[in-house]
């Protein structure tokens, strides 16, 4: 199927010198090598690279990625979000001659080689032509617009969309163990809260079925919090509390909080936004 | 049960994940008992190696590479240097790294190539090569392998690392990245490559010290160190590159910003394949030439 997405045949003195060259989720391994998990772990379906020249000195590399959903591209987004936002696409980074964005389903990087004015701005223009000719638009996963507010603070930039247990623990670190259960079929959301008191970090994950929650649940006691006696809560070696809950097919925990009380509320406010729909 | 064993972020507050650690790997001995008592590496620097555009001065190059020889054979002249490693019988295989952004620089490959050829070795028993090592028939059939790529940050394994580069003799690289790639050592016991590693080189000509997602090149953050790192041990020589990055991005946040993951794989490398000494502390840095900001 013709990818609905256009590239500019040239930016200036910038032209096409390579590809399109097309992938599928097990020939980017070629591309990149390992690097690859990373887009196959947000479902990548597939990629085109493209190489821009200028009289075969400057390049900029132009990878866009379409992925199975908006959710997952806006996931891989957010991953790495460092730099300033560039105004392209449904949300975007440039920084050090990195351009990142996404808009629907795709995940676009555009790279320039060497720095100075000229190179960004070519780079900066072929993310925005690629950018207008992608007609689809998508939303982030809803559940991120309701996570609880209003109790300690929380940015939106310090909130992650995932699904694999080796990308959770990078952005906070669990368990080198898969003790949640966590797979392609299940969505994690993180998100860290600030309080007078230190960090705390939220994680709400959704399961296929209410079967599998309750198959993670267990396993995460047995591995986390064997000495709760059953119990949803307990106080950690740092004096702080880890706090659980299920909510039909999600499972909800509030790790790090300065009180019990406190991860009480943030969970009861995460299940009064799940919608009928979530559950 | 996937969770007996389990190292959780429980074990690291208590401070009893280094000692689970251990068990889990099959370390029966404390870590003291069965570290190797120290390792020697080479820190080598030439101001002059990069010009004002980056482009490398071969014969600088070429000149740190056999000092730094000389050095760790602990020989007289270079050439005695390279025969303490290879004989003119060997098939040796050179790994290299093709990454786009940040490869084994040409000249480097080139002037290794050339020192073998000096000592004997033919040309047709000499294969440089990154991607298709597996199916190499010089690699396949080789009685020495020299281990060379750029020091850096990596995604997945949190230093691109001499450990690391051994990845491409295996048919799934995806399979180490969990734990943090902890368990690369575990390829330097395959037998296309066990005990065929003579030399470790960590090109720090221009290394990148911190980045983002894992397949970016982030040139902010990639200074000229104008180095080479290089021992026969190569958890020693990743220990000491690990470092460096480690120390320049104190120099440059002002903090150790983390990384993605922490490079956990060295360290495991030491104590469950017992490929070498990870502990800086255990390891002899013996630094020739330029020591302006050299960190280390």
């Amino acid at each position: 199927m013709k990818e609905p997405v256009l590239w500019p045949a040239a930016m200036g003195d910038w032209k096409i010198s390579e590809g399109p060259t097309g992938y599928d989720p097990d020939t980017t391994f070629k591309y990149m090598n390992g690097a690859a998990e990373l887009f196959r772990a947000y479902n990548m379906k597939n990629l085109n690279v493209l190489r821009y020249e200028k009289q075969g000195r400057s390049s900029i590399t132009t990878e866009i990625f379409r992925m199975s959903s908006a959710e997952n591209a806006y996931g891989l987004f957010t991953f790495e979000n460092d730099d300033p936002e560039a105004g392209i696409g449904q949300g975007s980074t440039f920084g050090g001659g990195l351009l990142r964005f996404w808009k629907g389903p795709y995940f676009v990087s555009v790279y320039g080689d060497s720095a100075g004015k000229e190179i960004e701005a070519a780079t900066l223009h072929i993310g925005r032509h690629i950018a207008v000719s992608i007609a689809e638009t998508g939303k982030p996963p809803g559940i991120m617009d309701r996570l609880p507010v209003g109790g300690p603070p929380y940015s939106r930039k310090q909130s992650w969309f995932l699904h694999s247990h080796i990308l959770l623990n990078q952005r906070f670190f669990i368990s080198h163990a898969n003790i949640l259960n966590l797979s392609g079929e299940t969505d994690v959301f993180l998100a860290q809260y600030g309080s007078e008191k230190g960090k705390l970090h939220l994680l709400l994950v959704k399961y296929p079925t209410e079967t599998h929650a309750d198959g993670a649940l267990m396993e995460f006691r047995r591995a986390y919090m064997p000495d709760a006696s059953g119990k949803s809560s307990v106080k950690t070696e740092n004096n702080r509390w880890t706090v659980l809950n299920k909510s039909g097919r999600f499972v909800i925990i509030v790790f790090d909080a300065p009180d019990e009380a406190l991860a009480m509320r943030l969970i009861k406010a995460t299940d009064t936004a799940l919608s009928k729909e979530d559950r | 049960m996937k969770t007996k064993g389990a190292i959780t972020r429980r074990d690291f507050i208590k401070g009893t994940a280094g000692v689970l650690l251990s068990a889990g790997l099959g370390s029966m001995v404390p870590f003291e008992g069965m570290a190797q008592s120290r390792s020697k590496v080479i820190l080598i620097r030439d101001s002059n190696v990069l010009g004002p555009q980056g482009e490398i001065n071969e014969k600088v190059l070429q000149s740190m590479l056999d000092e730094a020889v000389r050095v760790l054979a602990d020989e007289k002249d270079p050439i005695s240097g390279w025969r303490t490693y290879f004989k003119k019988t060997d098939i040796v295989g050179i790994k290299s790294n093709v990454w786009r952004y940040l490869s084994t620089p040409a000249e480097l490959e080139k002037a290794i190539k050339q020192r073998i050829m000096d000592i004997g070795v033919e040309e047709k028993n000499i294969s440089i090569d990154d991607r298709g090592v597996k199916d190499n028939p010089i690699f396949v059939n080789s009685t020495a392998l020299i281990n060379v790529r750029p020091t850096r940050v990596h995604h997945w394994a949190g230093v691109g690392s001499c450990l690391k580069n051994y990845i491409m003799f295996v048919p799934t690289p995806s399979a180490y990245h969990d734990n943090g790639c902890s368990d690369l050592g575990k390829i330097w016991t395959l037998p296309m490559v066990k005990g065929k590693t003579r030399l470790n080189i960590l090109v720090a000509l221009t290394p990148q010290f911190y980045g983002r997602g894992a397949n970016f090149f982030d040139r902010r953050y990639v200074w000229p160190y104008k180095g080479l790192i290089m021992g026969t041990d190569p958890v020693a020589v990743d220990a000491v590159g690990a470092e460096l990055l480690r120390l320049k991005r104190i120099a440059h946040f002002g903090e150790d910003r983390p990384l993605d993951v922490a490079p956990i794989h060295i360290t495991v490398a030491e104590y469950k394949y017992h490929l070498g000494v990870s502990d800086i502390k255990r390891i002899d840095i013996r630094r020739i030439g330029w020591k302006e900001d050299i960190l280390l």
